[in-house]
């Protein structure tokens, strides 16, 4: 029911536990797979969600990443997202959420235009990837990606910090919030 | 708040599921293959464990001190910081400038080192390097020389500006001293007339003019008096005349 918290728990030895909010079950799923088909050194959990607020009577363990996945095709799934984005708290925002959008090899079905989607992500100043999730290599390459990003957030690589990495892919992607 | 409960009924199960249902996939092969692993893997993986463990702590600590709130002495301590960071981007500022200095003056020698083998090597009569060197040289000696003039012109300058301004001086003196003159006579001027004496003076003058004044009167009232025509005997009528004079008015 409450707003999601960062480092609110302890966090589980070499665990690193995932969020994905999006209102497609079943591609989610599929990267899920994918994820966990990565070779990673940590144990990886992921957790899977139609929207926020997650119900509080669960016992779940520390989540040190939370991905809004956006599909690109559908109005509905982008409102979804912005109703679920008040749940979280802000310090999640220090380089622990992310997006996806996802059905931008096919601009033709496009309903949202990728304008809108770039302009959440740096409403929240957060990073936006853009994947396909229905084919089997690209599902690889952003299941790859976000997994190391997983473990950064998780605190499993020494020495990098996932603010640390916030600001690395805003400097190289994005445009500093100023411009905006 | 219809909408609500539905979406967390929906979420729940999704929520619950996949992570009780990964997990549960993940688990066994990771701890399988620690086990049949040699000491050593167990080794790296509780060093990798530590390292983990250290960069949670870190991050923990820092959310904590991020949360801190600020007192007022550490305001002051963090202005006593600023300031020593000021006092040390100086610090590291003059070490930058005299090392571009040291490195220029390296540069120079380096090169003066280059010219002199250069020159050994080749045959100082024939060298055009030399011919160069002699019209520097020349150069220089040529501006040496109008520096010099320029100097001299100068000196000279400031000497005639010397003299102009000893000049306005003096003129300013002459011209103080004039103006002190000046008042001076007005002053006296203005005691002798204030002085008992000029005021007997005048008063004597105003009692004779008008004792004169008296006679005048007299005299036209006898000659009107004696009923003569004095209007055809020029002289009388000039004396007429005259008498009619305000003596007041001189």
């Amino acid at each position: 029911m409450s707003v999601l918290r960062p480092l609110d728990k302890q966090p589980g030895l070499n665990t690193a536990t995932i969020l994905l909010v999006g209102t497609e079950d079943a591609l989610l799923q599929q990267l899920a797979d994918a994820m966990l088909k990565e070779d990673c050194a940590s144990e990886l959990k992921i957790h899977l969600a139609r929207s926020l607020p997650l119900p509080s009577d669960v016992n779940r363990p520390r989540i040190d990443l939370i991905m809004f996945v956006v599909n690109l095709h559908s109005k509905y799934s982008l409102q979804n997202v912005e109703e679920s984005l008040r749940h979280v708290d802000a310090t999640f925002f220090l380089g622990k959420v992310g997006f996806l959008a996802m059905g931008a090899g096919q601009e033709s079905h496009c309903s949202i235009h990728r304008n809108t989607v770039t302009k959440l992500a740096n409403t929240y100043r957060s990073p936006l990837f853009f994947c396909d999730l229905e084919r089997e290599g690209f599902r690889a390459t952003v299941a790859q990606r976000l997994v190391r990003m997983l473990q950064i957030c998780a605190g499993h690589v020494p020495g990098v910090s996932a603010l640390n990495l916030l600001s690395l892919l805003r400097s190289s992607e994005n445009p500093a919030p100023e411009d905006l | 708040m219809e909408r609500r409960p539905g979406e967390q009924a929906a979420g729940e199960p999704a929520d619950c599921g996949a992570g009780g249902g990964e997990g549960g996939d993940d688990e066994p092969p990771q701890g399988a293959g620690a086990q049949a692993a040699r000491p050593e893997a167990r080794l790296t993986l509780l060093l990798r464990l530590r390292a983990q463990t250290k960069q949670q702590l870190l991050e923990y600590k820092s959310m904590v001190d991020a949360n801190e709130e600020k007192t007022p002495e550490q305001l002051i301590q963090d202005k006593h910081i600023e300031a020593k960071i000021e006092d040390l981007e100086k610090e590291v500022e003059e070490v930058k400038t005299a090392f571009e200095m040291k490195k220029l003056a390296l540069d120079r020698m380096q090169l003066s080192i280059a010219l002199q083998k250069n020159l050994e090597k080749i045959d100082p009569k024939t060298s055009v390097l030399m011919d160069n060197m002699k019209h520097v040289l020349k150069l220089n000696k040529l501006i040496m020389k109008s520096h010099q003039e320029s100097w001299d012109l100068e000196e000279k300058l400031l000497d005639v500006r010397k003299k102009r301004l000893e000049l306005k001086q003096s003129s300013e003196n002459k011209l103080l001293e004039i103006q002190t003159e000046k008042n001076k006579q007005k002053d006296d001027l203005a005691n002798m007339e204030n002085s008992n004496k000029i005021k007997a003076m005048q008063r004597n003058l105003k009692m004779e003019i008008q004792i004169t004044t008296v006679i005048q009167n007299v005299f036209q009232n006898l000659i009107l008096g004696s009923k003569a025509n004095w209007a055809e005997d020029p002289t009388l009528k000039e004396i007429v005349l005259q008498l009619e004079k305000n003596l007041a008015t001189i």
